[in-house]
């Protein structure tokens, strides 16, 4: 149980530091570390299927500077405690949603430790001391974060999953599947969210296109994806392919790698 | 003068110095913080590079005044970061082999005008596209069970990522400045924001549509049932419309826990009165 706990505990550490320090390869997501959960409880099955439940809700979900918000904590302690408990997928959903608003209180607290840290950056910088510096950025913000990821989930899972049983018996039903409601309805808010970053006027013909591909065919997303990436290249090439010839080349060179 | 030490960053290996762009691209948000937001990131990836060319005490002041110039605010898509990384690297040697007509201010000039473009299309590319495709994949392989799911959506943010934060600051070291000037000319950024507002706006339409379906079970007696007439017209009409609302909010600029708090106590009460149903 302890065992167990603490290796939760690690994969929030690893869920944090994806975006820390890898420059955010999409390992923090739901679907990555609900898995992880999985395998390390014996139990990958439910992980995948909590992973992929989580991240079909927060898929929109992007950060975009200092605002937005994740539920990727909330989704790693929601699998574990699933898992060790025995409760229905839909609970994962529950119990994500109180971790998500801990998750951002801890993090304001944290905030102002982080910008103590950059005045002390400051201060060894004037002081000369420049080893001590940059310590303080690829140290002490790595452990600072990595703490905060630990203690809630660790907390979580270690005391959770008696008390997560006796408070979901005590729930009457409609109020777990208004639940499950909400959070599908959420999801569309993900939605707009990443809508909102790239639509304009013009573009938003391929939003549509893209969603009456889908809802008419009922075509998976895989084949959506597919279908999108090729859209791109064919409309780009249409676009860009006879104007200009000098220096052409090199720039389509360097959009390539880009792309 | 500090020619030695200009000699020594020169005839550094350049592996090893895009080693250092790299890292310090993809450490980005070790330290983010509410004031400067990732100063010490950037400081950390350039400090290598300022350490070898004031590398003797009497240069200190200089150096001094290199690690403040890269204290300065600074925010990108990490992914990018090791570019301007490489560039801001080749300006240090610049204006340590010019320290009279090379204007170190310039340097800090780039930094802010790279950082407003770079990061919108590294939000549009790295989480509006490749993030909702791989994800997209993921999740239609893990719903059948298949542990394959993650590792696609891990492959593919992977197989991206790596490259273009490589070879990112290989561009930006080597040639920098002249690939600035290509790209205003050719704009690039146009582009490129091109490409991946297609993909990813049609990628985000196919979520929509067939990611989360929300049904209305409302009907009155056996010969009405209000979805039926719905999916007459078009189906997945009820998503269309939670995305269109869900987007009047994000536009008012709604605070993503309250409208997350609400959504749970709308959920609950359309539930009970059996208005919308999953």
């Amino acid at each position: 149980m302890l065992l167990k706990s603490i290796l939760i505990g690690l994969v929030s550490v690893f869920r944090i530091l994806d975006s820390r320090v890898l420059g955010r390869l999409n390992f923090e997501r739901p679907l990555i570390t609900c898995t992880i959960v999985g395998l390390i409880l014996g139990d990958v099955k439910t992980g995948l299927l909590v992973g992929a439940q989580m991240e079909m809700i927060t898929l929109g979900m992007m950060s975009v500077g200092a605002s937005g918000i994740d539920m990727n904590m909330g989704a790693i302690t929601g699998c574990a405690l699933v898992i060790m408990s025995g409760a229905s997928i839909e609970a994962a959903l529950t119990i994500a949603l109180p971790m998500t608003l801990l998750d951002n209180l801890l993090d304001s607290i944290a905030s102002i430790i982080r910008i103590n840290f950059c005045h002390l950056c400051d201060r060894y910088v004037d002081e000369g001391n420049y080893r001590v510096a940059k310590r303080v950025h690829i140290a002490y913000g790595p452990i600072l974060y990595s703490i905060q990821a630990f203690i809630p989930v660790f907390v979580a899972v270690y005391l959770g999953s008696d008390f997560i049983n006796t408070i979901l018996r005590a729930v009457p039903e409609f109020i777990m599947s208004g639940i499950s409601l909400g959070a599908n309805i959420i999801s569309f808010f993900g939605f707009a969210m990443l809508l909102s970053t790239m639509v304009n006027k013009k573009n938003v013909v391929f939003f549509l296109l893209g969603f009456f591909i889908t809802a008419f065919s009922g075509m998976n997303l895989t084949g959506i994806a597919i279908i999108s990436i090729i859209a791109a290249i064919v409309l780009y090439q249409l676009k860009y392919s006879d104007k200009g010839m000098s220096g052409e080349n090199e720039v389509d060179e360097l959009s390539d790698q880009k792309l | 003068m500090s020619e030695e030490g200009l000699e020594a960053q020169r005839s550094y290996p350049l592996n090893k110095k895009l080693r250092e762009f790299f890292w310090g691209g993809w450490c980005m948000q070790a330290m983010w913080n509410y004031e400067r937001q990732m100063n010490t990131a950037f400081m950390w990836g350039m400090s290598n590079t300022i350490d070898r060319i004031y590398n003797k005490p009497e240069e200190d002041a200089k150096r001094k005044e290199a690690y403040k110039r890269h204290l300065e605010f600074f925010n990108i898509t990490p992914q990018f970061g090791s570019f301007v990384l490489g560039l801001s690297a080749a300006m240090e040697e610049e204006y340590a082999a010019d320290p009279d007509g090379f204007d170190p201010k310039m340097i800090n000039s780039v930094k802010v005008a790279l950082m407003g473009p770079l990061s919108g299309i590294g939000d549009s590319l790295f989480q509006g596209t490749i993030r909702v495709i791989a994800m997209s994949i993921g999740i239609s392989l893990a719903q059948q069970g298949s542990i394959l799911g993650p590792i696609f959506a891990m492959l593919i943010s992977f197989g991206t990522s790596f490259p273009i934060t490589w070879y990112g600051g290989k561009l930006g070291y080597i040639n920098g400045q002249k690939y600035l000037q290509e790209i205003s000319k050719s704009n690039l950024m146009d582009k490129v924001m091109y490409g991946c507002s297609i993909a990813g706006l049609m990628v985000i339409g196919g979520m929509v549509a067939g990611l989360v379906n929300i049904t209305t079970p409302l009907a009155f007696g056996k010969a009405f049932q209000l979805q039926a007439v719905l999916d007459g017209i078009f189906p997945k009409m009820i998503p269309l419309a939670l995305t269109g609302i869900m987007f009047y909010f994000v536009k008012k600029g709604a605070k993503p826990m309250a409208v997350i708090l609400s959504c749970f106590v709308v959920g609950i009460v359309l539930n009970y009165f059996k208005i919308l149903a999953v």
